[in-house]
């Protein structure tokens, strides 16, 4: 309902939402399903947030501990270590499949030949639809360091090793190598969003900069790369917001060698809970993963607040 | 006076209904259960039925999730206070959730238990060891089974060795010859150190008598086995035969499928893995890959431990259970009844998988089998054609009773499962089950995991044994080794 005020300015009054609710009473019938599915799978599993404060081994009664669980999670050396390698391994896996993206993304947008392009981009998806198991697998057989093992083989016989190294043996080189795998694995998938950027991109601009005499290069310095400016922040900050999810992608590639070197927050909750010949003490792995969650929490507000400074718009 | 009556006996006719229905029901049980009991997708259904066809009166409901979710699950249901009457538990898990009260003590039902009183039970050791502070909380149908160390037959010949190794000086020496013959490594195994008990199973020629885990000493104390000196020469052996590329250094990478996959491939000679069933496996599978597929089982060389034993996955009632001991009867006491229940367990359900009747099976891609009438003989898999089913939950050559005298005991195995079955279970010691303490649940997980890299790192040659034991010492391992161990002697 409209009503004109005193200066003239038409105000609208919005109906009672009792009103409202009766009037669009489908559409709230409709979404009840939804509400009732996030309120029991994602609000209610949230009650058990309590026992980080408990000692509690699934049998008996969960024991009050207060901040016991915390002090002792900063006394652990295996904790501090396993926070910082999920953050540093998350920051470089994101700035390397970002970089990797957008390159490659650049590289298909010049390509001139349509077919050739889209067998390109096919071959470059292919590798996220493959699970973290089946890519440890292969790549643990091509870093073999038997004669199964093609890099060894290559380096070999181009003169460059004398025998085969064990990369994933090697605490130092597995990094190295985790992040290789990564970049293999999921830059084709990122490149998606950076070719629907370039698509939109208006052929009139690269006819004017032809027309000032801009060169491919030039074209793609200073139209395109400019282009895609605010997607890649968009993707970062999106990304930073869920760089504590690491697991399967750290636990798949590990081996009893490097197991302590590369352990991520979430690898280290699960070898507390299942190498420790009884039941694991649920409530110091809930006060890591309650501490995982807001740090969590923390990075997304920082994101959500550099998204509204750069985009205009948060990301919450 | 009269309506008071009226009630009265509506509320006797209302009871007495409630106690007929209550009378006539039948005894439900729900058992909760891991793979290795056959699934539904290989006529669990059929089992079911028949099961309840052998004990009519009785209902029996399955709980089965995924075999590698089990332990997840399991703990999930018990931890929200839903358990079920029945469950299978490994060592583990069995030690703590007796200490927990979570389990029925069926000590006194075991006395006086048809099978321990049949005179067919053979498995009086097995018992022995499952026992916690005297009183027995789970019943196990089979020995925990262990490995033993297959060679190749063909690899000897061809190296000219003519006796298997009984000695760790000709066991190296045998080894050093297949190296020399075939220029690979003789020996590999899905890691250096296994990931549970017994963790030294896949390579206990080099391990010996030393045990990386809380082990209890002759004067009944506990120690930590990883710190004891025969585990430094344990460790020293290792290295050197990695170092000598008589072990496959990929073992730390190695799953066990890696490991087998190699074996098929004729990429080393000598492979410690299961007994009985197995010996069959590894058997067929190399000559399936054109390979000579007889093998050796070695004893255990001279001086050395018997194999190691594993403690069984067994069978407990629940506390929680309302008829603890009609289930012990009707559900437990028949495993092993040596009739057709024993069967039913052994071997599946009549028709779905196994049959007696004529016919053809399918063995294999180009392999067919033809079976008379009364021949027993088992079908082909349902979700994996062109194999046959090999049993259901026990394991025919691992079960702790035979069949009743007179029973048409359908049991054929093959004759290298049978000897592999029987060397092992003339050489084996069951694996002890360390009693579980608050210090080890805290402090285990991050132990294990470094003697565990330790014990890699050594393989590898990257540091040597004393720096090893150093590294133990200086990153703080050693203080809570010595924790646990005080923990675990303060129970005597």
């Amino acid at each position: 309902m409209a009503s004109t005020t005193s200066n003239g300015t038409i105000q609208v009054r919005k109906k009672p939402l009792g009103q409202r609710m009766k009037k669009y009473w489908g559409f709230y019938l409709m979404f009840i399903p939804v509400l009732i599915f996030v309120a029991v799978f994602h609000y209610a599993p949230m009650f058990g947030i309590r026992y980080a404060f408990y000692s509690w081994k699934i049998v008996g009664d969960p024991v009050w501990v207060g901040l016991a669980n915390f002090e002792k999670l900063f006394k652990q050396s295996q904790f501090s270590t396993s926070f910082w390698n999920t953050i540093v391994f998350s920051v470089v896996k994101l700035l390397l499949n970002t970089g990797m993206a957008v390159i490659i993304s650049l590289l298909l947008n010049e390509m001139i030949s349509i077919k050739f392009k889209k067998l390109s981009q096919t071959i470059i998806y292919l590798p996220h639809f493959m699970s973290w198991v089946v890519t440890a697998s292969v790549f643990s057989l091509l870093l073999s360091p038997s004669e199964n093992g093609l890099v060894n083989q290559l380096l070999i016989r181009m003169g460059a090793i004398d025998k085969g190294i064990y990369y994933l043996a090697d605490k130092q080189q597995w990094r190295v190598w985790y992040y290789i795998i990564n970049v293999w694995r999921e830059t084709g998938w990122q490149t998606i969003i950076f070719m629907a950027t370039l698509t939109g991109i208006d052929p009139g601009i690269y006819e004017a900069a032809s027309i000032d005499g801009a060169g491919r290069w030039q074209k793609m310095w200073y139209v395109t790369f400019p282009a895609l400016g605010n997607t890649i922040i968009t993707v970062l900050i999106l990304n930073l917001a869920k760089i504590m999810n690491l697991f399967e992608s750290v636990f798949v590639l590990q081996n009893d060698s490097v197991r302590r070197a590369t352990n991520v927050l979430q690898t280290y909750v699960y070898y507390q809970t299942f190498n420790s010949g009884a039941s694991a003490d649920y409530g110091y792995t809930t006060a890591v993963g309650l501490f995982r969650s807001l740090v969590g929490l923390g990075l997304m507000l920082i994101c959500n607040y550099a998204s509204k400074k750069v985009r205009g718009r948060g990301i919450v | 006076m009269k309506k008071l009556i009226a009630l009265m006996l509506t509320m006797a006719l209302c009871l007495g209904l409630v106690v007929s229905a209550t009378a006539d029901e039948p005894l439900k049980i729900v058992v909760m259960v891991d793979g290795t009991v056959l699934d539904q997708n290989n006529g669990r259904d059929a089992i079911e039925a028949r099961w309840e066809e052998l004990h009519p009166g009785v209902d029996l409901e399955f709980v089965q999730p995924d075999h590698s979710a089990y332990y997840d699950v399991m703990q999930q249901r018990v931890s929200s206070g839903d358990w079920p009457d029945v469950l299978i538990l490994s060592s583990t898990y069995y030690a703590e959730y007796a200490a927990a009260g979570v389990l029925w003590d069926m000590t006194e039902a075991w006395e006086n238990s048809k099978t321990k009183n049949s005179g067919r039970f053979t498995g009086d050791n097995v018992f022995d060891g499952l026992k916690i502070d005297g009183k027995l909380y789970g019943f196990a149908p089979t020995r925990g089974n262990g490995c033993v160390t297959y060679v190749k037959k063909a690899w000897m010949d061809a190296c000219g060795i003519t006796e298997a190794p009984t000695t760790y000086d000709a066991y190296i020496e045998m080894l050093k010859a297949f190296k020399e013959k075939y220029g690979t490594y003789a020996v590999a195994a899905a890691g250096f150190v296994g990931n549970e008990a017994p963790f030294v199973n896949y390579l206990p020629e080099f391990y010996q008598d030393a045990y990386p885990y809380f082990v209890q000493l002759e004067d009944g104390t506990w120690a930590d086995g990883f710190c004891l000196d025969n585990m430094k020469a344990a460790l020293q052996r290792i290295q050197d035969a990695v170092a000598d590329g008589l072990i496959d250094k990929e073992t730390l990478t190695n799953k066990t499928s890696d490991a087998r996959n190699k074996f098929y491939d004729d990429k080393f000679g000598v492979f410690t893995y299961w007994a009985g069933t197995w010996a069959t496996n590894l058997k067929t599978n190399l000559e399936a890959n054109g390979k000579d597929g007889e093998l050796i089982a070695l004893k255990p060389l001279e001086g050395n431990p018997p194999y190691y034993d594993r403690v069984p996955p067994v069978w407990c009632i629940t506390a929680k259970c309302a008829h603890p001991q009609e289930v012990f009867d009707a559900f437990i006491d028949t495993m092993l009844d040596g009739g057709d229940t024993q069967l039913l367990w052994e071997y599946g359900a009549e028709g779905t998988h196994w049959s007696r009747a004529a016919g053809t099976v399918l063995a294999g891609t180009d392999k067919e089998a033809t079976y008379e009438e009364g021949q027993f003989h088992m079908l082909e898999n349902l979700e994996k054609a062109g194999t046959l089913y090999t049993k259901n939950h026990i394991d025919p050559m691992l079960a702790l009773a035979a069949f009743e005298e007179g029973y048409d005991d359908p049991r054929s195995v093959a004759p290298e499962a049978l000897a592999a079955s029987e060397l092992f279970n003339a050489n084996s010691r069951l694996a002890s089950i360390v009693p579980v303490t608050d210090v080890l649940s805290e402090l285990n997980g991050e132990l294990t995991t470094i003697k565990s890299e330790l014990i890699a790192d050594v393989a590898l040659g990257t540091i040597s044994v004393d720096e090893a034991y150093a590294k133990f010492e200086s990153e703080g391992a050693k203080e809570m080794s010595d924790e646990i161990v005080e923990s675990l002697n303060a129970l005597n």
